[in-house]
């Protein structure tokens, strides 16, 4: 066997004694010095205490693992659920299946920490569990999936908990409805002016499904990955941790849910705190979100404005939209929605901290019920993306989680200047491009734009260039 | 490969004390042996102790609540039944919360309507039927137990009650409208002491196959030894629109059984027959499998097809597909150890023969003595269910326990027992830290969810004593090291709890005869784990249950379901979200979910 993990469980242990004598010392190389306990940062935290507990998920976030922190999963799989290798795997770190990376701002560099990454950041996304050793960029084992920017996570999320909230009442309400007159109720689902089309409800309590669209029939938005399969920043943070460097959080792959204090068998246990994940957390939540740039030049001004005309014209703002209200800025951590694997409030030590402490909240416009203006382009709503004749974005072989190969969460446009390449997988390099390849929901709107002429293309493109992370 | 008989022979030495006094001599040359035995056991089960102590999983807090849910119901009388004290656990309502239907021996049987809230405290009504004709009523009296299924495939679960004295068939209808049905069906009740009861769908029939246990034959002459009564196997006429069961064929010889159980144990798609059997009052019996090739007589397998004897004394049968491979394991309670028969797939699939292992010692499920208390004598083990009670996706085994009646030799204190699935495919009992050791003696007993929050609640029919009612409120925070002793009071209080694995409930659906799919199995799929489950009718002890299947997940937060329909078809795969009721039709390609009344929480 050539794994360097052959020998962890004796002589490993040895080493990790060692480096850990050593943590203090300036030529440590252990990247994690100070794991932070959730208790430390327990109710509601004013703006130093926030300023804290960021500062620690800036930290991690940046923080290029190494062997002695934990990194490395022999035993384990990249998968969600915890799940065990048969056998060691040939290489530890590798790009298909991972480890694939030694920090999070490995691939969330562009154009700075937190942001997206370009073609060579992609990462594969494996729906099969028991090819877990795959080691082909071969799509019929995995979807590879360009790196997502990270600006304005906390917000998207909180969009996400109060969509969520509205359409689980309006099931409810249908429900109670039917019972309560004894025939069967057709409930229309909408949210912040996105429709996700309809259940029945039955006076037994059954509710039929077959209607709802863009969302899962849990009636749970999950705002991000390309798919929309992920419910909550913190439910990403140890998906991610796992999948592309080993570090298991406890949550997750500690004793409760495996039986195992040290599931992956890399010689390390409690490798990712609750805390640790918690600060994580915190950070990507209060990245300041992306706002549209005012241009330095009168012909770009002119030309944005335009554009962001043919923008609505076309009909792309049916699905990027502007922006979505939002009726708080309080960020409970963890959040109402995500089940067991992921922390979930009351389970241990809840924070909650508001945005509106932080600087960028009070460039948030507000509208005439004083709700805040989140300016995503987006309707956190999957669609449709790709057809017959422009099938350029259904170019994946496997369905996630349920969620149809040609079928895509909106992308939020927010940033977009600032995060080529476009599409999943990253592999188209303008603007122009990624529109050109928009099929099935949006292709009358891509039609629309291809019958433009050049020039108001560019108008188009000089709109979306405003559309800028600004570190 | 063979038994394993060092453990199941150590306690059947044990186990010669036995269920009756009158047999103390006899005991009393077998005790220095059989104690020896049991020490060496309880020896290394300290050790298994000190395993459990490191439980990680978590931990269910199980508070007793029947008086609060307004349930006061006692079964008790006299030797007819000390065995017996079952209980149905069934919607009788059509509003899809388990009604409760229980046994009262020489007091009369009572149906208490659930009205709990969804997720809240549990409250029953019971169910006042004086005014109704006697064919009408349920409040029978001599009622060991009972059995919930449809047996005119109207949709409406019927009930078969089972009697020291006639068996009676109730016919089902809305809100909880029964009626007499043994004329109308040509059931012939007899007058046997009947203590077990399973059913199946035979390949091609209508309406469903009918087996009755029967115990000791009273009226024969030498009884109670030796003279145990045939069992019974009813097979309906299918050429009427009204099940006609014309043909009662008795399965003989009978060793007073007091379990059956139709299963499918080597996934041939036709089911055999289970009966375990007290060895207390036979002769030259043992424990039973009986062949039911469609249409034909049963006939028994025999030791030169592979099923080997085994003499226990035998209370209850649950069964589980522990290693979702397809073939079924067993658990067998008893007086001291219980059984957990694992197949012998090899000798199965090359030679069809029903060849069994015990592996109820390595997998910490033996269960042979009370796990707390000063009282070190062998324990009694009745009902037995398989169930996921703490949702993280390892099937958990509940054993109810309690002493026959005074059996000195047995313990008294004598506790049912919560055996915990591990990571490590063992059992770590559990039944101190989680609120079910109370000083009762059990006997039926139903592990369900009553008031729709997925989480499973237990229900204990005890003899001389008002049924238990534990409510599943959440999963402990406290170390269950911290407990203190539950048999002063039950320690663990409600605000100590946390939430627990995700979980699913499942109900399957088709159209024409065998409207709830009996005999359909289900499989579930995270990630890389599957886990099976098996709609039956019969097994625990006198107690039967129809409803939703249920299903932990543990983290997986959501789940791919195929059903294996009762004729052999696999369904389509279906997608489903954790922490949900979905209905599941045959034909039908989409899930339906269900939401009990006054969904105020989200889901």
């Amino acid at each position: 066997m050539n794994s360097m993990y052959t020998n962890i469980p004796v002589a490993g242990a040895a080493l990790l004694v060692s480096f850990n004598l050593m943590a203090s010392e300036p030529w440590s190389e252990q990247a994690i010095t100070q794991h932070i306990d959730q208790a430390d940062y327990a109710g509601e935290l004013n703006q130093s205490r926030l300023s804290s507990l960021i500062d620690a998920g800036n930290a991690l976030f940046d923080a290029r693992f190494t062997r002695i922190d934990g990194v490395g999963r022999p035993m384990a799989t990249q998968a969600i659920v915890p799940t065990k290798r048969k056998r060691l795997p040939r290489t530890d770190f590798s790009r298909t299946a991972g480890l694939d990376a030694n920090a999070c701002s490995s691939c969330h560099h562009v154009p700075v920490i937190g942001g997206a990454g370009d073609f060579s950041a992609n990462v594969f996304v494996s729906e099969g569990f028991q090819h877990t050793d795959f080691d082909t960029t071969d799509p019929q084992f995995s979807n590879e999936r360009n790196t997502n920017h990270l600006f304005g996570a906390g917000l998207l999320e909180l969009l996400a908990r109060e969509m969520t909230g509205d359409l689980q009442a309006q099931r409810n309400t249908a429900l109670q409805r039917a019972r309560a007159g004894d025939a069967q109720v057709r409930q229309p689902l909408h949210s912040k002016g996105v429709s996700f089309g309809a259940v029945i409800a039955y006076p037994d309590g059954r509710l039929d499904t077959a209607m709802i669209e863009g969302v899962d029939h849990d009636l749970v938005i999950r705002p991000f990955s390309h798919k929309g399969v992920m419910t909550s920043i913190r439910q990403f943070t140890i998906n991610a941790l796992n999948h592309h460097h080993g570090m298991q959080a406890t949550e997750r792959f500690g004793p409760r849910w495996t039986g195992h204090d040290d599931f992956d068998e890399d010689g390390k246990r409690a490798e990712i705190t609750a805390g640790d994940v918690t600060a994580l957390v915190a950070w990507q939540a209060t990245l300041p979100p992306p706002l549209q740039q005012s241009p330095d030049t009168t012909q770009w001004v002119r030309a944005a404005a335009a554009g962001e005309k043919h923008f609505d014209t076309l009909g792309c703002a049916e699905c990027h939209k502007p922006y979505l209200t939002l009726d708080s800025l309080v960020f409970d951590d963890p959040g109402p929605l995500d089940v067991a694997g992921t922390l979930r409030t009351g389970e241990a030590v809840d924070t909650r901290y508001d945005l509106a402490m932080l600087d960028w909240a009070a460039s948030l416009e507000k509208d005439e019920q004083g709700r805040f203006k989140v300016p995503l382009f987006g309707d956190l709503k999957r669609h449709v993306i790709a057809d017959q004749q422009v099938a350029a974005l259904g170019n994946e072989l496997l369905s996630q989680r349920f969620v149809e190969r040609n079928v895509f969460m909106t992308s939020e446009l927010w940033g977009v200047a600032s995060t080529a390449p476009y599409g999943h997988r990253g592999d188209m390099t303008t603007l122009a491009e990624v529109i050109n390849a928009h099929g099935g929901a949006a292709r009358s709107s891509r039609d629309a734009w291809k019958a433009l002429h050049d020039s108001q293309q560019g108008e188009l493109i000089a709109w979306l260039k405003t559309l800028l992370i600004v570190p | 490969m063979r038994c394993k008989h060092d453990i199941t022979m150590a306690h059947h030495a044990v186990n010669a004390m036995t269920l009756a006094t009158c047999l103390w001599v006899l005991v009393l040359t077998s005790m220095g042996v059989a104690q020896a035995q049991v020490q060496t056991q309880a020896d290394n089960h300290v050790q298994t102790s000190a395993l459990a102590t490191e439980f990680t999983a978590d931990v269910p807090q199980l508070i007793e609540q029947a008086e609060l849910a307004g349930i006061h119901h006692r079964y008790g009388g006299a030797w007819e039944y000390f065995v017996g004290g079952g209980l149905s656990s069934f919607d009788c309502n059509q509003d899809r919360l388990p009604d409760l239907y229980i046994a009262g021996g020489e007091y009369p049987a009572q149906l208490f309507i659930n009205r709990s809230a969804p997720g809240g405290v549990l409250k029953f009504d019971k169910l006042d039927d004086a005014e109704l004709p006697p064919n009408q009523s349920l409040a029978l009296t001599q009622v060991l137990g009972s059995y919930p299924i449809d047996i005119d495939n109207d949709g409406y679960q019927d009930l078969v009650v089972l009697r020291a004295g006639e068996n009676t068939v109730f016919k089902g209808a809305a809100n909880c409208r029964f009626k007499r049905a043994n004329t109308l069906w040509r059931f012939a009740g007899g007058n046997a002491w009947t203590t077990a009861f399973s059913a199946t769908f035979e390949a091609g029939k209508r309406y469903p196959t009918l087996a009755l246990g029967n115990y000791v034959d009273r009226s024969a002459p030498g009884s109670p030894w030796g003279t145990c009564h045939d069992n019974e196997l009813h097979r309906a006429d299918d050429t009427a629109d009204t099940p006609i069961y014309t043909h009662l064929q008795p399965l003989a010889p009978g060793y007073c059984a007091l379990s059956l159980l139709f299963t499918d144990w080597n996934r041939s798609g036709t089911d055999a027959l289970r009966v375990t059997n007290d060895r207390h009052y036979y002769r030259g019996g043992q424990e039973q499998l009986w062949r039911l090739d469609s249409g034909a007589y049963p006939r028994l397998y025999s030791a030169a097809e592979g099923w080997e004897p085994l003499v226990i004394w035998g209370m209850g049968i649950a069964q589980a597909d522990l290693d979702a491979d397809g073939y079924p394991e067993y658990a067998l309670t008893s007086m001291g150890d219980t059984k957990l028969q694992v197949l012998d797939i090899e000798q199965a699939i090359d030679e069809n023969r029903p060849t069994y292992e015990d592996m109820a010692w390595t997998r910490g499920a033996t269960a042979h003595r009370p796990y707390t208390g000063e009282d070190l004598k062998p324990s009694t083990g009745w009902h037995a269910q398989f169930e996921d009670i703490n949702n993280d996706a390892q099937l958990d085994l509940f054993i109810t326990k309690g002493n026959v009646e005074n059996m000195n030799d047995f313990a008294r204190f004598d506790p049912d027992n919560l055996l915990l699935g591990t990571y490590n495919n063992t059992f770590s009992e559990q039944g101190l830290a989680a609120g079910v050791a109370l000083d009762t003696r059990g006997r039926g007993a139903s592990v369900v969810d009553l008031n729709a929050d997925g989480l499973l609640d237990i229900v204990v029919v005890n003899r001389g004593d008002n049924v238990s009612v534990f409510r599943h409120t959440g999963m402990q925070i406290a170390n269950s090291q911290t407990r203190s002793d539950p048999a002063q009071s039950n320690p663990v209080q409600a605000d100590q709890t946390r939430p627990g694995g995700n979980w699913l409930k499942i109900q399957l659906q088709q159209a024409g005869d065998n409207r709830h799919a009996i005999g359909a199995r289900v499989s579930i799929k995270t990630g890389n784990l599957v886990q099976s489950r098996r709609l039956t009718i019969g097994g625990g002890h006198a107690s039967g249950a129809a409803g939703f299947i249920h299903v932990g997940l543990g983290v997986a937060e959501r789940a791919t379901i195929r059903v294996q329909w009762p004729d052999g078809q696999w369904s389509a795969a279906y997608k489903v979200f954790a922490n949900h009721h979905v209905m599941l039709e045959r034909d039908k390609h989409t899930v339906t979910q269900w939401f009990p009344a006054n969904p105020t929480q989200p889901q």
